[in-house]
């Protein structure tokens, strides 16, 4: 993929699987490539889903775009309803199902992070997990007092 | 209410000078200081500009994603934008990605892939620092995550045009691709200004004090841009 800017800087150095060459439209200028991202799994949190895998996904996030480039997409949603209800919803981007792989029903299941106009970013939750990240016992700790593993 | 301002109030009003009305202004993430600037001047001298804050509900424009944003940006739709550095060198690089060898670094900053391309395609970049040290503003950035010029044969509308801070505003020269010292805030001197700064320092032929916040910029900051910051930046708009 041609990406616009970055040719002279380091990422030139940093970075060797980018490439930068004259661009075969205007061979005066120099254009920089970079490798396609291709996930083998997306996970993603939803509004709405129904269960031919639609899904209302917030629109300020790059979730339908990261849907429609991985291999399998796997989405929870705040609830699960028809098909006919998330495309009427409207308060956010629909995804179509042929993108999708799987969905499922799990309310709050972006906590601590945030659902807009839902819930809000638990900061104390993500301060704690920060301080676990740090430790591998504090993390199993973590894991078993918050995840059940 | 202090009348004297803060240094988030200095930049604010130094940023809302480079806001023109009736063109079209952005401002990414992490910046609640540009964001103050830029809604001052839209609140006063700018009515027309169009205000693009990212993640701001009365200015956001967008309906998919940040991508849609990039590709506005990459289409050269911004005449003005906010970058900041780890580092900043007289040449207008600067350093988003690591201090000391990238491979093994002293510190890692979160990377500047973002912004390597709005520095090159936003008509004019505004370079903002809350910090101004020497091991900041340094002789030669450790890594050019962007670059302050390019050769004639990269594309590149657009670029670096003030650096501002607490306690001075660069120009960018284009001809000599360098920092100039075009105004010091009140109570900054050149002596002072030298010793913060890791680059020899040149000043405009005009340099002089720039203005102070007045009154009535510092009661809309404090009122009306504060009000409209908490949408976004709620703990910042509580804390100044």
């Amino acid at each position: 993929m041609a990406v616009a800017g970055h040719v002279g800087s380091d990422y030139e150095r940093l970075r060797p699987e980018f490439r930068v060459i004259d661009n075969p439209f205007a061979p005066a200028e120099r254009v920089m490539l970079v490798p396609a991202i291709r996930p083998d799994v997306a996970l993603l949190h939803a509004f709405l889903a129904a269960p031919d895998g639609t899904l209302l996904l917030d629109p300020n996030e790059d979730d339908a775009l990261l849907a429609q480039a991985s291999r399998a997409v796997f989405a929870s949603a705040e609830r699960l309803t028809t098909v006919d209800e998330v495309r009427r919803a409207g308060t956010g981007v629909v995804l179509e199902g042929v993108h999708v792989t799987g969905v499922v029903e799990i309310p709050g299941g972006a906590r601590p992070t945030l659902v807009r106009g839902a819930y809000a970013i638990d900061l104390g939750h993500v301060a704690e997990y920060l301080e676990a990240a740090g430790d591998d016992v504090a993390f199993k700790d973590y894991l078993a007092r918050h995840v059940g593993v | 209410m202090s009348e004297r301002p803060t240094p988030e109030e200095t930049v604010a009003t130094a940023i809302a000078r480079e806001v023109v009305d009736g063109e079209t202004v952005a401002v990414g993430t992490l910046a609640p200081v540009p964001a103050s600037g830029v809604l001052l001047a839209h609140f006063t001298h700018a009515p027309r500009a169009r205000v693009v804050i990212i993640n701001h509900p009365d200015y956001w424009p967008f309906r998919n994603g940040s991508k849609e944003f990039y590709d506005f940006a990459q289409r050269g739709n911004f005449d003005l934008f906010f970058l900041s550095g780890g580092q900043i060198d007289r040449h207008g690089n600067l350093n988003l990605v690591a201090v000391g060898d990238p491979r093994a670094p002293r510190v890692r900053f979160p990377g500047g892939a973002g912004a390597a391309m709005l520095y090159y395609l936003a008509r004019r970049v505004v370079v903002f620092r809350l910090e101004h040290t020497p091991r900041i503003f340094v002789e030669r950035v450790d890594v050019v995550a962007s670059p302050g010029a390019s050769p004639p044969n990269v594309v590149r509308p657009g670029g670096p045009s003030k650096v501002v801070t607490p306690l001075c505003v660069f120009r960018f020269e284009r001809e000599t691709r360098r920092l100039v010292v075009e105004s010091l805030h009140p109570g900054v001197t050149r002596d002072e200004l030298a010793s913060r700064t890791g680059f020899p320092l040149e000043f405009a032929p005009d340099a002089g004090t720039a203005p102070a916040p007045t009154g009535a910029q510092l009661a809309t900051l404090r009122g009306r841009v504060r009000d409209s910051l908490r949408k976004v930046y709620p703990r910042f708009a509580d804390a100044i």
